[in-house]
């Protein structure tokens, strides 16, 4: 009889056992340091992101003019990130920038959204596929989005700005880390990447240079409103001695970057060329120097 | 009749009367920094300007009505609103007359059309004096983004330079290939020829600084700027350019120019005059 009676006093507290471990300031959009407090290396490695540091950048307030440029404002500290949709802006802790409740939590469901499915106490959860989707980026990444589209591909931005950890932990806190066997994870640093040599092909046909990108499933270098750039430097020694040195400077925003298999022509100047010294640099937004990316020297055949 | 006049009245205090052959630009104060970007937000002072016009034409709408209690409200909020203001701007105290604000509400109070008309003439002569004097330049200080932060990579020397200094090696590049052109020298109208075609390139660069719509750019430096350009790299690349097809191009280009420098032009030699 007792069992019976425990049983049926269990199974009539079932349905309020899911909100007898809620916080509730969990589902309030708390700042991302309250994350931290369980998903410690998440947000270890989100502190490394350009996502962390969208709003407080030096780069982005100037630019934005100490945050007065209003249509610069909502991807950079965006209330709700959704598919393809550009996000409005956040009313609280923009000093976050694009932060865990910016991406994870949903007004409509006040549940914590992710590509994994899991059984979470402290906060409902709901697993969504959408995270594994390119689109998911779309809403502010617009530009590289279009790009990504037009490259007819099947790695997503996801694949290689948030590369594979392999299984790890989701959660670090004492004891409730033994509550989750390792789940596949993916990094949170969101790496901006660097295209290798192998990534951009070089040929010198006749007087023409022609440099294709054809490893980075967008446009080189690529941004929606941020300014990075690539050099071309190209040296030239002539047959008859002289030598003469062309620059090309390639951005997003003048519309020249290298786009996806598409090769782009560098003319050099009339002559016959005995060999040319190829070096592509590249300078990201929010850095001050440049990077080299390749260095190569092409030679014409002997006549 | 009555009615009319009122109308008329109101017209004249909240537009500025330029019937003059000369138009003098005063520095406005540093105090109105203050109010608008990129110090503030909220545009304040602006703001203010159309609660106040607002509410001259909630007096008009409710007296021509017969609703004076209406208009007794519209005048107590532009009274509050005009004693707001003639404090936010120390130097400018003297434009504002407290005490007539406090007689068009009195005026509206009394319900006599007549007494509305005469103080709301004599209020609105205190706008129209500050308006006369400031309001142009407020608008082409203020309104206007500054191009004072706006910086260009030069694409031949890769340095990075400030708006003035980008269009003088611009229109430096493309007076080079006129006078080479004119000359018959190819090989110095190319050099300078692409520089130009590099530099003008660019510019779309600067655009993204203020402008998030894409829309803006194509209006300005758009598919057809890039396809004279790229006509006249080919024909300059190609060796001896034909001239007269070079000079076709640089019009169209120059459209382009024009475009951007009847907008943006203005507005920034007066910053720039202001030293702001």
């Amino acid at each position: 009889m007792i069992p019976l009676l425990l049983l049926a006093l269990f199974m009539a507290g079932c349905d309020k056992l899911g909100s007898v471990f809620v916080e509730e300031d969990l589902l309030q959009r708390p700042p991302a340091k309250r994350c931290s407090d369980c998903h410690t290396q998440i947000y270890r490695e989100w502190k490394e992101s350009r996502h962390f540091h969208a709003w407080i950048s030096k780069e982005f307030r100037l630019e934005s003019e100490n945050h007065t440029k209003t249509k610069c404002l909502s991807c950079h500290a965006p209330h709700q990130v959704d598919p393809g949709k550009k996000p409005v802006l956040r009313a609280e802790f923009r000093e976050d920038g694009v932060s865990c409740v910016a991406c994870h939590f949903k007004e409509e469901s006040r549940t914590m959204h992710g590509p994994l499915r899991v059984w979470s106490p402290p906060h409902p959860s709901r697993q969504d596929l959408s995270y594994t989707k390119s689109k998911f980026c779309a809403g502010c990444h617009q530009e590289t989005f279009r790009e990504w589209k037009l490259a007819k591909v099947d790695r997503s931005c996801q694949s290689c700005h948030m590369p594979s950890l392999g299984k790890r932990r989701l959660i670090q806190k004492f004891p409730f880390y033994f509550f989750h066997r390792p789940k596949p994870r993916n990094s949170h640093r969101f790496p901006s990447l660097r295209a290798m040599q192998e990534d951009i092909k070089v040929e010198l046909k006749g007087n023409k240079l022609m440099i294709t990108n054809v490893g980075v499933p967008h446009n080189l270098p690529t941004a929606d409103q941020g300014d990075p750039r690539l050099y071309l430097i190209a040296k030239v020694s002539y047959r008859d001695g002289r030598k003469r040195t062309v620059r090309k400077l390639l951005s997003a925003q003048s519309k020249t970057s290298l786009r996806y298999n598409v090769p782009y022509e560098l003319r050099l100047p009339a002559g016959e060329i005995r060999s040319v010294d190829l070096t592509v640099l590249r300078k990201l937004s929010w850095k001050k120097g440049k990077e080299t990316l390749l260095k190569l020297t092409l030679r014409t055949p002997s006549p | 009749m009555k009615f009319k006049r009122v109308a008329v009245l109101l017209l004249f205090i909240t537009g500025v009367s330029l019937s003059t052959d000369r138009i003098v630009l005063k520095k406005p104060p540093r105090s109105l920094d203050r109010y608008y970007p990129p110090v503030s937000k909220k545009f304040e002072f602006l703001s203010n300007m159309h609660t106040m016009s607002t509410a001259f034409t909630g007096i008009r709408l409710n007296v021509n009505d017969g609703n004076w209690e209406k208009a007794l409200f519209w005048a107590k909020e532009l009274k509050k609103t005009y004693l707001k203001t003639s404090r936010m701007v120390p130097e400018w105290k003297d434009y504002f007359k407290p005490s007539l604000a406090e007689n068009l509400v009195k005026a509206v109070g009394s319900r006599n059309v007549d007494r509305v008309i005469d103080a709301t003439k004599k209020l609105g002569k205190t706008c129209a004096k500050c308006h006369q004097d400031n309001q142009m330049a407020v608008k082409l200080l203020y309104h206007f983004p500054s191009f004072e932060k706006v910086s260009i990579e030069d694409p031949v020397e890769f340095m990075e330079l400030k708006t003035g200094d980008y269009m003088k090696k611009l229109a430096d590049s493309l007076k080079a290939l006129k006078v080479y052109l004119i000359q018959g020298e190819s090989e110095k109208a190319q050099e300078s020829g692409l520089n130009f075609v590099e530099r003008a390139r660019q510019l779309r660069s600067m655009c993204s600084k203020c402008h998030t719509n894409k829309l803006s750019e194509e209006v300005i430096v758009g598919k057809d700027f890039e396809k004279s350009l790229s006509r006249m790299e080919e024909l300059l690349s190609a060796g001896k350019p034909k001239k007269d097809e070079v000079f076709k191009l640089l019009n169209s280009v120059g459209m382009s120019c024009a475009k951007c420098h009847n907008v943006h032009l203005v507005p920034a030699v007066v910053r720039e005059a202001f030293g702001k």
